[in-house]
């Protein structure tokens, strides 16, 4: 299934749920107060509208988020000119019933997603029979592409469980979205300790399936140095940059010259817009246009058209 | 190190993006806020970086690393670091419009740290100073080794900078088991708080976890918290208005580690009115410190 026709039906689906086409701005501002209003106006979705490559739905463990109702999500997205979301579910981290996760992650994103938000279900390889879960995805759900926690799910990059799921994903033509982390590890549930993601052994692994279309989603944490200059030298994968830090951090990435990635060189053509929202503040990442002098050109790239250009070759 | 005529006003800031266009304020918005910056790492480039503050309409700096103590396990020799903040202090002169300084002291070296002390701050360009190391020594604010240092910077009114971080970690893991011996969290600072209950503090870097830093400071009116440093956290300055107050937030950007895009998103992702936010933008650090700067010739309208 194309990406619009994805779009066709999740509308389809969500008019005959009863769900609001209309924003639910009004209300929500209502609720949040006259400040809260007048600091954000309805903004209409123009050529320059930006898909979001990395939110979250539904309930973490940890903490209940401001924004973690997906309609208020959906209409804080809205607000800020984002005209799409790929949204995973943060019962993926934990929950062993992977596949009930996907199937109301769907359902959310039909009912609730405004027709914005694109479902990207969760496959843990370590579970069996996991090809099961995968072809739900694909073929019951019609999702766009999988998002994988390895960090969360308990295996290395090496097992070849993992390879197994890159080559089944890439075969249904999914895009993969490969979770390096998803919070800082000194600000952990002292019984959840959460290893990082060693990217080193995806070169090895990517090299026999060269079709494969992969993302890094949150990676600067912990991919850096020689790990990131391995990924940009001997891998295809996109960087999402919600937790591309550091003082204009974008256009010092792109130039190569970036306070402490130094030599790596990112081109704006493998970078992804990201927000990690409803963790991390939405206008984190927009405030990263702002803060870097970019072109139009890389803006746009980054913003919209690279993630256009990987649902597109589906 | 000249950086003369490195800094150039921009016209054009070319902003590939129109920040209303995003919900995000725009450059002109920013300026209205007054923007005072409590937390700048960047003198070793700060031709480079200060263009950023420009571009984002920052008002005042306060660099950290005007000069500090030997000492904690540091590899600079004495000789080394008097140069190097002698460097910092030419600097932190011909900047005066735009930065001010802070310095770093050693609390296991108490009448060397009163020296400098007086020799920077009491008769020098500082205006206060930052905790932090030595990290593997014993001596957190809570010591009492820190009780002649704050009274003196007390009768200084100069601003008192706590690094202080729960960090996870340990054996047992537990929520603050990975702050270092020497390295103070947010309970450490209500220590230091309620034996100088007068004495404005700052709680730097959210207390690493924000939601239980809060907590721990919150009896304490005369603590405030800075978020500086850390992962942006969608409602966290929502809950230190609600628990805190906005009087009791003031903010630092990171520079050059950390981005603008970090600490302004935490503040315009929070529900507050224009004033509440302008206070902590600016207005509480200009507050807290307009007694000293003025003492050295710097005016501060509040």
């Amino acid at each position: 299934m194309d990406r619009r026709r994805f779009l066709e039906e999740s509308v389809l689906a969500a008019a005959a749920l009863g769900a609001p086409f209309i924003s639910t701005a009004p209300a929500v501002g209502k609720r949040r107060g006259e400040a809260y209003r007048q600091n954000e106006q309805a903004i209409p979705s123009g050529d320059g509208a930006v898909i979001d490559t990395n939110v979250h739905l539904l309930c973490y463990p940890f903490r209940d988020f401001k924004y973690g109702a997906t309609e208020e999500l959906v209409d804080k997205l809205r607000r800020h000119n984002i005209k799409q979301a790929w949204a995973g579910s943060y019962s993926s981290l934990f929950h062993k019933n992977i596949d009930y996760v996907n199937a109301r992650l769907t359902r959310e994103c039909r009912k609730k997603g405004d027709g914005m938000l694109l479902p990207f279900g969760t496959v843990n390889p370590m579970f069996p029979d996991w090809k099961e879960d995968l072809r739900r995805c694909h073929e019951e759900y019609k999702m766009p592409g999988i998002r994988l926690y390895p960090g969360y799910h308990g295996y290395s990059l090496e097992q070849e469980p993992f390879a197994s799921l890159l080559r089944a994903a890439t075969e249904r033509n999914l895009l993969v979205q490969l979770v390096i982390a998803m919070e800082d590890e000194r600000m952990q549930h002292p019984l959840v300790e959460v290893p990082n993601v060693d990217v080193s052994p995806l070169p090895g692994v990517l090299k026999g399936i060269p079709e494969i279309r992969l993302q890094l989603v949150h990676p600067f944490r912990h991919v850096r140095g020689e790990r990131l200059q391995l990924m940009v030298d001997e891998t295809g994968v996109l960087f999402e940059i919600s937790n591309l830090d550091g003082l204009g951090a974008l256009g010092r990435i792109i130039e190569g010259d970036h306070w402490y990635l130094r030599d790596v060189s990112i081109p704006p053509e493998r970078l992804l817009f990201g927000s990690h929202f409803p963790y991390f503040p939405l206008e984190n990442s927009l405030f990263k246009f702002m803060e870097s002098p970019l072109s139009k050109k890389q803006a746009r790239t980054i913003m919209s058209k690279n993630a256009e250009r990987l649902l597109a070759v589906q | 190190m000249d950086y003369a005529g490195t800094i150039k006003p921009m016209s054009d800031y070319n902003f590939a993006i129109k920040p209303e266009a995003y919900g995000l304020p725009s450059r002109e918005n920013l300026v209205d806020m007054r923007i005072w910056d409590l937390h700048y790492h960047g003198l070793s480039s700060h031709a480079e970086i200060m263009p950023y503050f420009d571009r984002m309409g920052v008002e005042r700096v306060f660099s950290l690393d005007i000069a500090r103590l030997r000492g904690g396990g540091g590899t600079v020799s004495a000789a080394e670091a008097e140069k190097n903040a002698q460097e910092n202090i030419a600097l932190l002169e011909k900047e005066h419009e735009r930065m001010s300084g802070i310095i770093r002291i050693d609390p296991t070296r108490v009448e060397e740290t009163l020296e400098l002390i007086d020799r920077l701050i009491a008769n020098g360009p500082c205006v206060g100073i930052k905790t932090g190391r030595p990290l593997d020594e014993p001596v957190t604010v809570a010591h009492p080794n820190y009780d002649p240092i704050i009274r003196r910077l007390a009768e200084l009114e100069a601003i008192i900078y706590i690094h202080s971080g729960y960090m996870v970690g340990g054996e047992p893991r537990t929520y603050y088991g990975g702050t270092r011996v020497g390295e103070a969290h947010p309970g450490h600072v209500a220590e230091l708080a309620a034996r100088f209950p007068d004495v404005p503090l700052i709680c730097g870097h959210q207390g690493t976890d924000w939601e239980l830093g809060v907590r721990a400071i919150r009896p304490h009116k005369n603590v405030l918290m800075e978020f500086s440093g850390m992962d942006p956290a969608s409602g966290a300055v929502d809950f230190a208005v609600k628990e805190l107050g906005a009087d009791r937030l003031v903010w630092g950007c990171h520079a050059p580690t950390r981005s603008f895009a970090n600490e302004l998103s935490n503040v315009y992702d929070s529900d507050m009115s224009r004033s509440q936010r302008k206070m902590i933008l600016g207005g509480n650090l200009r507050r807290i410190s307009a007694s000293i700067h003025r003492r050295k010739g710097i005016p501060v309208d509040i």
